[in-house]
């Protein structure tokens, strides 16, 4: 029951304003990649290297300097005004004053529609909320947030889910649970996602496809099919396939990056060859 | 002991060494026969026969407080929420509200005698203090949205008056709380400072009159109903402020 639109960026850049520089910070720069409906893409890259800056270009938090980017064909800025995006960043952004469910239903009273009770039910019941919807954030732990953050951009059933690193926040048990928790929540709906980690085995167990990005500028160096079948256990992260692909993506991250000179205007970035 | 109720003691030490020391030098004479000892004060204070001057005195200074602190805050609100919604608005209201902070409420006084009564002028300078302290506080508190939060409501699509309503509004009432609580005591000081105009009762009047007849005792009893209105409210003030950031902080 694939759902959801897809995302087509084309030949992306963005550069954003430095002073004292006339050229600006190049941070990504050519950068094309479709993702089909209902497929779930994972971005890997090490920090710095512009994945969020891609992630903020679909969201329509940034316009890209050159190229396009579309979601079903229309430009992200449309899709947000018709609240069809759903969206969950590092910063977990709920509401300190409202409880965890008015937060689940914030998305409902922003697109000016009946907040539909049932639906946010089942979704505090899928994330495994179920007895804290009273709570306010502040009672909770840093994955039980996670959890109401993804249940609100879920709320709304959006065209496309991103993820700008939900769980970079966590410590690694939890963050272990939370990629057990994401994979069987999307699962249930198989919405398009474009997921932004640094972690590899994060990136493989969840995803259906999985690009590497490098930076300064961020381009594409790697892309890779993740052969696992869904449902995924966790026991598929034990597995010598996996650890062959996590092998594959941490050498594909570690790519020397090119000598620079300090960001001084259009010299550093007119070095860098892909 | 918790360390909440060791600083209570530590207060009310400090404060009773306070009251002790007024007491002291005022019995002693050592400042002088405009300096009586508290005892004094507080005898004249709770006299039954000027019960009903320093009543009248403290409800109607309480009265133009009030009032003035109403306009102010509404005005102060308005303006600032006005000055968020309307990006144009903002620079010029910004300028507005500082250049009437720069002029002193005493240079204002005539000019509310002239456009005002008599006895609207106390409330229409205590408003035009707690208007500045509003409009700075409910200004700055409408930017203390996260900028996490923000790009939420971008993302999700929220136009400006549901960011305003859902977010900014939430958002700004801690520094809201911090600015009204500031504003109680500015507006007592206006009310005092505008009744000096010519106002028929109040704390002011009590004060003025005390002066030019020398009646220092007088003059320390409406000092003293002068702090306590300031208190009072102030603490009232302070809980509502700490609620305010225990829910919206």
């Amino acid at each position: 029951m694939a759902g959801g639109a897809s995302i087509t960026i084309d030949r992306a850049s963005k550069r954003f304003a430095l002073a004292g520089s006339s050229e600006g910070v190049l941070a990504l720069t050519d950068l094309s990649l479709e993702i089909a409906p209902g497929e779930f893409v994972a971005v890997l890259g090490p920090s710095g290297c512009g994945k969020s800056t891609l992630l903020r270009l679909v969201a329509s938090l940034e316009q890209p300097s050159g190229g396009s980017v579309s979601i079903g064909g229309a430009a992200p800025g449309l899709v947000s005004a018709r609240h069809a995006l759903g969206v969950a960043f590092q910063d977990h952004a709920l509401l300190p004053w409202l409880s965890i469910h008015d937060n689940i239903a914030l998305p409902f009273r922003i697109a000016g529609r009946r907040v539909d009770e049932a639906a946010i039910a089942r979704l505090i019941e899928l994330v495994g909320l179920g007895r804290f919807e009273t709570a306010r954030p502040r009672q909770l732990s840093g994955g039980m947030r996670q959890r109401a953050s993804i249940a609100r951009a879920l709320v709304l059933e959006p065209e496309v889910l991103l993820l700008d690193e939900p769980f970079g926040a966590l410590d690694a048990v939890t963050r272990r649970q939370m990629n057990v928790e994401l994979q069987r929540i999307w699962s249930a709906r198989q919405i398009t996602t474009m997921l932004i980690t640094h972690s590899v085995d994060e990136a493989l167990f969840l995803a259906d496809r999985v690009v590497v990005m490098s930076g300064r500028p961020g381009r594409i160096v790697r892309e890779v099919v993740v052969p696992f079948a869904r449902p995924r256990a966790p026991a598929v992260m034990r597995s010598e396939d996996f650890h062959r692909l996590v092998d594959d993506l941490t050498a594909a991250l570690e790519v020397p990056e090119p000598e620079s000179s300090p960001p001084t205007g259009g010299e550093a970035i007119g070095s860098v060859t892909a | 002991m918790t360390a909440g109720a060791r600083n209570a003691l530590l207060g009310a030490m400090g404060i009773a060494l306070f009251l002790a020391l007024w007491e002291t030098i005022g019995q002693l004479k050592l400042a002088g026969i405009s300096w009586p000892p508290l005892s004094a004060v507080l005898e004249m204070l709770t006299d039954e026969g000027r019960r009903p001057l320093f009543q009248r005195a403290l409800v109607a200074t309480l009265q133009e407080t009030a009032q003035g602190y109403l306009w102010g805050t509404t005005a102060g609100l308005a303006l600032a929420a006005l000055a968020h919604l309307v990006p144009p608005l903002r620079r010029g209201s910004d300028r507005l509200a500082a250049v009437l902070n720069s002029v002193p409420s005493i240079a204002l006084g005539p000019i509310f005698l002239v456009l005002l009564s008599r006895d609207s002028t106390p409330a229409a300078v205590s408003s035009i203090h707690v208007f500045f302290i509003v409009f700075v506080s409910m200004g700055s508190g409408l930017q203390r949205a996260t900028p996490a939060h923000r790009d939420l409501f971008a993302v999700l699509g929220a136009d400006r008056l549901k960011r305003f309503w859902r977010l900014e509004l939430p958002a700004a009432l801690p520094a809201l709380a911090s600015g009204l609580r500031l504003a109680w005591p500015a507006a007592l000081i206006g009310a005092i400072i505008g009744e000096w105009f010519g106002a028929s009762r109040g704390i002011g009047i009590l004060i003025i009159n005390a002066m030019q007849n020398f009646q220092i005792v007088l003059l320390w009893c409406a000092v003293l109903l002068a702090v306590g209105a300031s208190l009072v409210f102030y603490g009232l003030l302070t809980l509502l402020e700490r609620a305010a950031y225990a829910r919206f902080g």
